[in-house]
């Protein structure tokens, strides 16, 4: 007479437990994203950071030893180590000069040597 | 009672309406109207604006030698407020920077947040400090980038590169007169801080990066300037004169070759020097010429066609009374012609030839050639001389002002006067900056030569100049200018001091000599001239043995250097006719 008992279960809508479920994960991975994205950027930003300071570094060492190769090379260095022995400056002999026009005529006995003031050198 | 309850009810909503439209109205007020003005000021609290600065230029010689260059060093300062262990951080940096200790406790005491420790400390020194400052964790030391500037060849060339201030600006020299080239252009980035202080390269705002400042090349051979500046010294040491001036130029375009002066500093150590060593006497000391001068007089007559180089004029036997005083001559002379005048160099000769053009004429003429005006040459603080006017002139001022009294004029001046007799008549301008071009060498602005004038034909050019050869001669009073194998035109200049207190200084002279080489096609012009001279005998003080000699090693190293041929046929001048001419009196 009775009808069958049939135990009472709250029904649930798959569907649309399944709808959010995708978007919650959706929205938990948009978040995730969100963060990792945003701490990579941190980290690229130090990254970037870090390698201007090594490039503003590298370009100091560079402008010190440019510093110091125009020091040493300099017109002063040079004749201190001339002076000090360190380098040697050998004249160029006369055959050894090639230039473009030829004296002028031969060289007499008692002919002028080409720019040698002996007079007035020191 | 029910009535009461409404109306309560509707005061309470009422009073809520009320304050939260007065809560909307603030909001619209703060976020829409006040927007901009509470956004700038909340940018203020966590942007920055960082200046990136620019690197100021170099200074190169003709064949691109470095003559200035930057260095990077680092400013030390301290934030007292961020200081941690005062203790264990004095004796670190009192090591590191050199700095007493005590002066270092007085620097840091308080609590200032901005304290500079040392400027211009050395990069590696900042780099070991550093390292030494993060191992024993001390904190409140800061470390700023900078740098500075750096001559590598110390004194030599030090009035032209001149030097820069603590702010980099340039305040002598070439580094001031070419400071918008120099400086460059700082550039700038807006950045935010976070707690820490450290940027957030994220927020990194607004940018713009900076140039660095063109290099500057001169038109100065660091060879010909070393020639140059061994010549000075070695003068300075036989001679010991009060002050010494050398110039080199190329008569064609106006270029300074070389240019020193003594005395003289280095620039490297720029604090120490005084301010009489950093004149640069080439451009702002005034001189009165001497006989070099009478090239002027001589040029006029010949280009007024009062007088042929051959015209002869009586030279009055050594004596004449003219404006009612008389004015000698070193040697008595009765006919000499024009060309004659400025071998011999006749004072009353070339007295004779002004008179012969005129008051105003002259004056013109002395005006054309440049004196009494400023080069223009790119160097700060040039002086134009003085010239005065005819109106102003006394009596006997058209005999004196030939030979170069009463007259002011800068050694460069001169320098530019005999360039234009070597140049066939045009005046040129001088110059001493060839170009301009950026740090890859790509040209921003090249430097012309600019003939300003003819101020006398080249006809007259030329028979000045053969003039001129002679003086360089045995018959002359400048043989000792001579160099074997070329031919040399010149001028010597010997004239009394100008004393201070009016009138001149007895026994003391200024000798110079000024010339070029070759005399048919002239390679470059040079002067010198030497204030005070001490000789071993008085009689021996004079343009022609003075100065002379030092033009001739000067000429013949240049001439070897530059590797111009020599004309073979040339002969050497006797030495001894030239001691005893030379000692006969001033010239």
């Amino acid at each position: 007479m009775h009808a069958p008992r049939r135990k009472a279960f709250n029904s649930v809508n798959a569907a649309s437990l399944a709808r959010w479920i995708v978007i919650t994960a959706f929205l938990a991975l948009t978040g995730l994203i969100y963060v990792y994205l945003s701490l990579q950027l941190y980290h690229l930003g130090d990254r970037k950071k870090t390698l201007e300071n090594e490039l503003t570094s590298l370009r100091a060492q560079n402008d010190v030893a440019s510093v110091q190769i125009a020091a040493l090379t300099s017109r002063s260095a040079m004749q201190r180590r001339l002076k000090e022995g360190y380098l040697k400056m050998i004249p160029v002999s006369e055959h050894n000069i090639v230039r473009l026009s030829a004296p002028s005529g031969p060289r007499g006995e008692d002919a002028v040597q080409p720019v040698a003031n002996k007079r007035a050198g020191r | 009672m029910k009535w009461n309850s409404r109306i309560r009810c509707a005061l309470v909503c009422l009073a809520f309406t009320a304050l939260f439209s007065a809560f909307s109205f603030r909001l619209v007020y703060l976020q829409m109207i006040k927007h901009d003005e509470y956004a700038g000021l909340a940018a203020e609290k966590h942007v920055y604006k960082q200046a990136i600065y620019a690197e100021r230029g170099s200074i190169l010689d003709a064949n691109n030698e470095v003559l200035a260059h930057n260095t990077p060093v680092e400013t030390v300062v301290a934030d007292a407020t961020h200081l941690n262990n005062r203790e264990s951080l004095i004796p670190l940096l009192r090591d590191a920077l050199e700095i007493p200790a005590g002066e270092l406790s007085e620097k840091l005491e308080g609590d200032r947040r901005y304290i500079v420790l040392k400027r211009e400390v050395p990069e590696s020194v900042a780099v070991a400090l550093k390292e030494r400052l993060r191992t024993q964790n001390l904190r409140g030391i800061y470390f700023e980038r900078d740098s500075t500037r750096i001559y590598p060849n110390g004194s030599m060339l030090c009035h032209v590169i001149g030097f820069t201030d603590f702010e980099h600006r340039g305040i002598q020299g070439v580094e001031s007169s070419m400071e918008e080239y120099l400086h460059g252009q700082d550039g700038y980035r807006y950045i935010e801080h976070n707690r820490a202080g450290q940027e957030i390269v994220i927020y990194r705002g607004q940018e713009r990066t900076p140039r660095n400042g063109y290099q500057v090349h001169l038109t100065i051979d660091l060879n010909l300037q070393n020639i140059v500046e061994n010549e000075i010294d070695a003068a300075m040491r036989e001679y010991t004169p009060q002050k010494a001036t050398i110039i080199l130029m190329r008569p064609q375009t106006g270029e300074i070759l070389a240019m020193a002066n003594r005395p003289h500093f280095d620039l490297n150590q720029r604090s120490e020097a005084k301010p009489e060593q950093m004149k640069n006497r080439a451009i702002i000391d005034m001189m009165e010429p001497g006989s070099t001068f009478k090239i002027v007089c001589a040029a006029a007559a010949l280009n007024e066609h009062k007088v042929r180089p051959d015209t002869t004029i009586f030279c009055e036997n050594g004596l004449w009374n003219f404006g009612g005083r008389p004015l000698h001559d070193h040697k008595a002379y009765a006919d000499l012609s024009v060309r004659d005048i400025l071998v011999k160099s006749s004072n009353i000769g070339a007295a004779k030839l002004a008179i012969s053009v005129g008051d105003q004429k002259f004056y013109e003429y002395i005006r054309r050639f440049g004196f009494g005006e400023r080069t223009g040459i790119e160097l700060p603080g040039e002086i134009g001389g003085v010239i005065r006017p005819p109106q102003s002139w006394s009596k006997i001022s058209i005999t004196r002002i030939p030979m170069g009294h009463e007259v002011g004029v800068t050694p460069l001046q001169m320098t530019s006067a005999m360039a234009t007799i070597a140049n066939g008549g045009k005046l040129v301008t001088p110059r001493i900056v060839r170009s301009i071009t950026t740090e890859d060498g790509k040209t921003v602005s090249t430097f012309s030569p600019v003939v300003l004038r003819q101020v006398i034909s080249p006809e007259t050019a030329a028979q000045i100049g053969n003039a001129l050869r002679g003086v360089v001669s045995d018959r002359g009073t400048a043989a000792a200018a001579a160099v074997p194998g070329f031919t040399i035109s010149g001028k010597t200049g010997t004239a009394q001091k100008v004393d201070p207190k009016g009138g001149y200084e007895r026994g003391k002279y200024v000798v110079s000599f000024s010339g070029y080489l070759p005399s048919e096609h002239p390679e470059f012009v040079g002067l010198v001239v030497l204030d005070d001279a001490h000789t071993t005998k008085p009689e021996l003080n004079y343009g022609g043995l003075v100065a002379g000699p030092i033009f001739s090693r000067i000429a013949e190293k240049a001439a070897r250097y530059l590797d111009l041929e020599p004309h073979e046929e040339v002969g050497k001048p006797s030495v001894a006719g030239r001691v005893a001419l030379t000692n006969a009196s001033r010239r």
